[in-house]
Formats: C-alpha cells, structure tokens, sequence
C-alpha cells in the first residue's frame, strides 16, 4: 500500500481492522488529508458521497506477481479487483479483494506473526475481540482460510495432490468450496498453513498460469458450528414471534442487534453473519412460511446468501426492505433472483452509488426482478411483456401399443407360452422357442450400488457397451445360437412373472419380422432375494414359425430393481386363467368341450383350445390330429405344461 | 444359414456393430438435445415411432412429434446392441441398439428411460457409403403410469 503514500503524501491513514462475518479480514481505512485522525466512532466516518460513479484503478506497481488477470487485461484498463471507490476523503479498500504475493499481504494484519512492520498504520486492536462475536467463544483467529485465486476451473482433486506434492506438511483441506472464481479451504493448525504458503507459484497449470495460494487468519470456519445453541434459537425465535404481524404477514427485523429483548438476553443477532441470517431463515421456513412482507433494514448486511432459500421457503414474499445495509454491489441481488418481489426497498446501501442515474438502477433491479412496482418507495412503471407460448409438454403416456388385434393375440400367445417356461424351473423347454443362430444379452442399471447389490446375480453376464470396452468381453457376453442363450437362461434366477403388469409395445412388424418391447416386472422366486421384486424390459425380434408361432431370433433384456409404485401394483391381482384373459370368452358347450379335451390329452387350456379352434371344434377330429401329432412327436413340451399360477388349467 | 458364415465373420460382425452403436447413441442424443430439428434425417421415411405407447410414422408425423416435445437433456447410461439376425430382415444390414438412462424434459421432472432402435443399413444417394438409418424407435419412462 505505499503507493498511497506516493500519490497522496499529506494524507495520514488509519486502518480498522474488523474480522467480517466468519473468516476473512475486512480492512477499512480512513484517509484525510493533513494528518489529522478522525476521532473514534462506532461506526465508520461517512463523509458527502461522491456520486457520479467514478471508479479509479489502483496499480500496485511495486507488486509484480503472475496473475492471469492481469495477463488478460491490458493495463489501465479496471478490473473489478482493482476497483477503488472514492468517497470524498474516504478510502474503502476490501482487503479479500486484493491478490498479493505469498499471502504476506495478509499477513501483515495477523497480530501474532506482524510485531514491527507497521509504519504510518495504527492497528486499531480494540476493534478486535468482544463487540461482534456472540455465541460460542470463538473470539481468536486460530485458523486459516487458505485462498486459491482462479481456482475454480481446477479439478478438486489434481489441485490438491498438486499443492500437497510441494507443500513439505500434510495438510487436510476442511469444507473445500468455490466461491466466484476461487477456490478456499480452512486450515487449523499455523504451522501447516504457512508451510501450504509456500507452495504459493511453485505449481503451474496446465495454461501455464502459476497457481497462487493466500493464507488469511480467521475464526473457525462456521461449518463446524453450523448452528446456534438452542437456547439462542429460542429466543431468537420469540424474538421474531413479537416482531410478526400475523394480519399483515409481516415480519419485522429492522436493527434486529439492538432488539432489547434479545440483548437482555445475552444474543447477539449480528445478521450478517451466516449463522444467524441461516437461523432467521431457517424460523420463517418452520412457522411463517406464508410471510409476505420482510424487513432487514439496519443489519449491516453485506451479502444476501443465506437469503436465497427464501425462494422456496417462502414463496409468498413479495415485498423486502434491505435499505441502510452495506450491500455493496448489484451483484448480491442476483442471490435473490426467483424471489417475485414487487416491492422492494434498497436505498442508503453502497451499491445505490454505483450507477449513473435513476434509470440504470431501476433496471438494473427490475433485471433480478422483472415483477417489481416499488422500489425505495417509488412506483415503477408497469413492465410491458411477452406473450410467450408456454414450453410444450409431454404427451400423454399410454399403455401397450399392438397396431392390431391379429398381432396382440399373436404375442399374448407367445409370452403366455414364453413365461410359463420361463418361471416353470426348467428353462430348457424354451430351447425351442429359439432359432438355431438366436442372440441373447442382458443388461442392467449401472453404478447404482443397491441394484448392484440386488441384482448381483446379473451382474456378471451384464453387458453394458457403456462400461465394457474390451471386444472379446463384449463378444463374449453375447450369447449366440440357442444352445448358448438357453444356457444362460438356465442360470439366471428362478422367477414368477406377473403377466398381468406387461406393457408390450409392437414398433416393427413386416411379413419376416416382428419386433416388440414388453415391459413388467417379476419376483426372484428363491434364494438370498427371494420375493425380490424387479422391473424389466425385453426386446423381441421374432420371424414367423409354423403354426401360427414365433421364432426368436433377437432377445435383449434389461433388469432393474423395481420401484415403489411397481411393487405395490405387482401381483396385485390374482393372475388371470389364460383363456379368459387373452381369448374372446367362449360359449358354454364350447368351454365344457375345451376342459374334456384338455383332460384327455393332458395338455394345457391354451393348446387345448388351439387344437380344437384349429380343427373347427370338432371334437373327434381334433383328438385324432392330436393323437397322430403326438406319435409323430411334433407336439411341443410346452403344451403339456399347466400354468402354475392356476390350479384349473 | 449363418452358421456358414463362420464365427471370425460374425465375430467382427459383432465388434464393429458395438462400435456403431456407440456412434450412433452419441449422434442420437446430441441431436434430440442440441438439434432437434434435425432429428428425422436419421430416420427412414417410413419409420415408426412408439412413445410411451404413442404411435407415430412418417417423417412428417415425426417432425411435427419432435418438435412438440420440450427440450431436453439426455443421459444414457446403459448401451447394448446386437445384429439382427438375417432371417428377419432378407439380407439387409440391421442392428438392434438398447439404451437406457436419465431424460429430464424442460418443465418436468427428471425421469429413467428405457429405449431401443432397429436401424438399418441403406444406400446412399450423395455417396458411395451406406448410412445408418433408424427403421424403428420404441421409447418409454420406466415410470411411465406415475
């Protein structure tokens, strides 16, 4: 900061060195000219403000550090860390704001390591301490709130490994976040911390900027005293309870430090600081969500971050007093935005000096909030909007597709026959339900551990392009020619499908190919899950096969656990008999016709009723085509197979 | 009979439909999220769509379906493919491609899929290489009655 000096040499300086919210050092100067201190205030020395908005780049010429800012932007031109406001005599210089070399900047202001460097400063000590802590004892700055300017735009991981391969102490970074284009992380213990400094511009990215680290002394860090004893809660809330005016649904919490209930009290409701303003917001979620009109004014608020749950705690504010804060730039506004404010009150806060003229405040606030009519006071003009269509929604769902009856019976048909193989034990049978050169895979969801765990039974037969990259696992876990797919099948867990929950979709259906998509869900019906629900969803590319049939020659099935819902509705009813649920209902004499038939031949309702529909219900002619198909051997096994679900097939 | 075609054939047969399923999901939902109007040049002209048991074929049908649906942001998780077999599609070069995963619409909530195409290998008019066109799309939520 000697550049001051240079410029202005009969200005004395005096510097309040104030500890802001939870870490961070907030450096306010006072500069006059000829010397003369101001004398003490509680408060800063506000003299005629300087409108019109000027802002003046400060050039730390002594500083000569690698900052990719700087790199970008000529010089002269303002960046907003450089930005100096001048009020009058009064120069505000946010400390955080100003990268320096190594952290020694910061430093300078730590009372423990900094004895002798003091020069034209005075180190207002009593400003430290007592006066704005409250709450649990954490009146030292026994931390470290380690800094990476750019940090962002670096992966958590490579930029810690990187600083830890040049920092000589392990080093455990606590509640790592991004704020703006920074990285921060706290640091306990000083030892550490100044070793981590030194690391400062001894890495460089992969750009080829160097990477800084700053180290600021600071309280500990507020994530580890998240919350207020709740006996301060308590009264907070009281406190608030008073100050709620339930007709008007108005809360008022204007100079809320000077409360005197709460101070009686011994609570010290600085809102500007998280723990608070997180507590308040927290109170207004759990008892007064229905608040419309909110006053903060006279709080020394200098953020709005704790206030951005508002959005959704309380979605019917509509009007805000934050006026006689210290919000200090349009910035903070964009916190709020979701808020449909229509009034709102910002006046006597810094932020109000930056703009030219009425109108770009005006609509610089209207940008964050496009509804609003009052501001300071004032009516705004109505806004003018568009008529905007509304975004498009999704069609409606509906359940199975078949594009004709002919072909749903055709597939109910062959799933009716599919699953009762499928869930009888044996999966053999269904050899012939497959064309020699058949494929098979299967897949299931994947990195969710819980399915992983459920369905660990899957897993290793899981082919999942997505994950798998080697061509001969992917080869491999293709199963080809039917001998092969049944194989598997085989292994698969034993399952109960609940036909009744299948949605089938049919997309393609040409004269050599139908292809479907059934969806439902089924029941592991042995072991570690047993009566384990799960989804499913199978494709089926099928070719034509004689009698009526299908041939498999495509089957990829994908199996997931099911949901809460699918479980519930699963098996909800008891499954219906084949012949009523997918064949027209039949007259009478030809039902007692189709159970004497099924009796006699000892196969099952279903190919009873093909046998005899085939053969035009007659009786006679029927069982002799079935008893000289039998002694050919042409009649498939699935045919003598009862549904297991219903003891009168 | 593909057992005449040796397994080597079929083997690569295999790697390089993976390799096709893979481009082809990449292309599919880069263009459904970023270029949604030009979705149905992947197509065929008489493709068929079913959405959530919704039916809709042709490309115009199709147009008109893609651009009455909000944006969206897609997130496939789950890919598998196989070449279909031969018998079913009289010696036209087709691949069966199953995605699954995550779709959130703009102004709904974020929802699991399950999808799968059957797309075909067609001849092209402006060059000597054939392109793959989707012949048909099955698509739904796997909580599509919620």
């Amino acid at each position: 900061m000697t550049s001051f000096r240079k410029w202005y040499p009969n200005l004395a300086v005096v510097a309040h060195v104030q500890v802001g919210q939870d870490e961070g050092v907030v450096v306010q100067r006072e500069v006059t000219s000829k010397g003369k201190l101001p004398g003490e205030h509680g408060d800063r020395v506000r003299g005629p403000h300087f409108r019109g908005g000027r802002k003046v780049q400060c050039s730390f010429q002594g500083r000569e550090y690698d900052d990719p800012a700087r790199r970008q932007r000529p010089r002269g031109s303002p960046g907003p860390e450089h930005l100096v406001h001048f009020e009058d005599n009064i120069v505000d210089v946010s400390v955080n704001n100003i990268r320096s070399q190594d952290g020694s900047w910061q430093r300078r202001f730590d009372p423990y390591s900094w004895a002798n460097q003091r020069g034209d400063w005075r180190f207002d000590r009593e400003r430290r301490g007592a006066g704005d802590y409250a709450g649990g004892g954490r009146t030292k700055d026994s931390w470290y709130k380690m800094t990476i300017p750019y940090g962002k735009k670096y992966n958590k991981k490579w930029l810690l490994t990187a600083l830890q391969n040049k920092c000589s102490v392990p080093f455990k970074p606590v509640h790592y976040q991004t704020e703006g284009h920074k990285a921060q992380f706290y640091l306990e213990d000083a030892f550490t911390a100044h070793a981590l400094v030194r690391a400062s511009r001894q890495i460089t990215d992969s750009e080829g900027y160097k990477v800084l680290v700053l180290m600021n002394p600071c309280p500990p860090p507020s994530i580890l005293n998240t919350e207020l004893k709740p006996q301060d809660t308590a009264w907070l809330k009281q406190c608030m309870a008073k100050r709620f005016d339930s007709s008007q649904r108005t809360l008022d919490l204007n100079q809320l430090r000077s409360d005197p209930d709460l101070v009686s009290q011994n609570v010290c409701p600085i809102l500007s600081r998280k723990i608070f303003m997180d507590a308040v917001v927290k109170i207004i979620e759990e008892n007064i969500p229905e608040l419309v009109h909110l006053n903060l004014s006279n709080n020394k608020l200098y953020q709005l971050d704790s206030l951005a749950d508002l959005i959704t705690s309380a979605p019917h504010l509509k009007a805000l007093n934050l006026s006689h804060n210290q919000l200090k730039t349009e910035k903070v506004l964009d916190r709020l935005k979701g808020l449909k404010l229509v009034d709102l009150w910002l006046e006597h806060n810094p932020l109000c000096d930056q703009f030219k003229d009425q109108p770009s405040y005006i609509s610089a606030v209207r940008e964050r909030f496009p509804q609003l009519v009052k501001l300071d006071g004032y009516d705004l003009p109505l806004p003018i909007v568009f008529d905007v269509v509304a975004t498009s929604t999704i069609p409606p769902c509906k359940g199975s597709y078949f594009g004709s009856e002919e072909i749903m019976f055709l597939i109910l048909h062959f799933l009716q026959q599919y699953f009762s193989v499928y869930d009888s034990g044996d999966r053999q049978p269904l050899l012939n339900a497959y064309h020699d050169g058949a494929t098979f895979s299967l897949s299931q969801p994947s990195s969710q551990s819980l399915s992983r765990c459920l369905l660990r039974e899957y897993h290793k037969d899981s082919r999942n392009l997505k994950h798998l990259k080697d061509p001969s696992t992917r080869f491999r876990l293709l199963k080809h020619t039917r001998l092969n797919v049944v194989a598997l099948l085989n292994k698969l867990p034993k399952t109960q499908h609940d036909i009744a929950s299948f949605n089938i979709d049919v997309n393609t259906h040409t004269s050599m190919l139908l292809s479907f998509t059934v969806s439902g869900v089924f029941k592991e019906v042995e072991g570690a899950f047993q009566d384990g629900v799960r989804a499913f969803s199978r494709v089926f590319i099928a070719v034509p096969a004689g009698n009526s049939g299908l041939c498999i020659v495509n089957d990829q099935l994908f199996v997931r656990i099911a949901t809460m819902e699918e479980i519930c509705s699963a098996f909800a009813t008891p499954a219906p008999t084949p012949s009523s649920s997918l064949v027209p209902a039949l007259s009478t004499p030809k039902q007692e016709m189709l159970s004497t038939f099924s009796l006699k031949s000892g196969m099952n309702l279903e190919w009873s009723q093909k046998c005899l529909q085939d053969n035009n219900w007659d009786f006679n002619i029927a069982a002799q085509i079935f008893t000289q198909l039998k002694a050919e051997g042409k009649i498939p096994d699935v045919a003598f197979i009862k549904c297991l679900k219903n003891a009168c097939c | 009979d593909s057992t005449g075609k040796g397994l080597l054939d079929f083997r690569s047969h295999v790697d390089a439909s993976c390799r096709y399923s893979e481009e082809f999901t990449n292309i599919y939902y880069d263009c459904m999220d970023k270029k949604r109007r030009t979705l149905t040049r992947l197509y065929l002209d008489k493709a068929t769509l079913v959405w959530n048991g919704n039916a809709v074929s042709g490309q115009a049908a199709l147009g008109e379906f893609f651009e009455s649906l909000p944006s969206s942001e897609f997130s496939v998780q789950t890919l598998d493919c196989q070449p279909v077999h031969e018998l079913a599609t009289q010696g036209q070069t087709t691949l069966l491609v199953v995605t699954a995963g995550q779709v959130k619409f703009d102004g709904h909530k974020q929802r699991y899929f399950n999808q799968n195409f059957l797309l075909t290998a067609q001849a092209s008019p402006t060059s000597d290489q054939p392109v793959w066109k989707i012949a048909s799309d099955c698509f739904r939520f796997q909580d599509w009655s919620s």
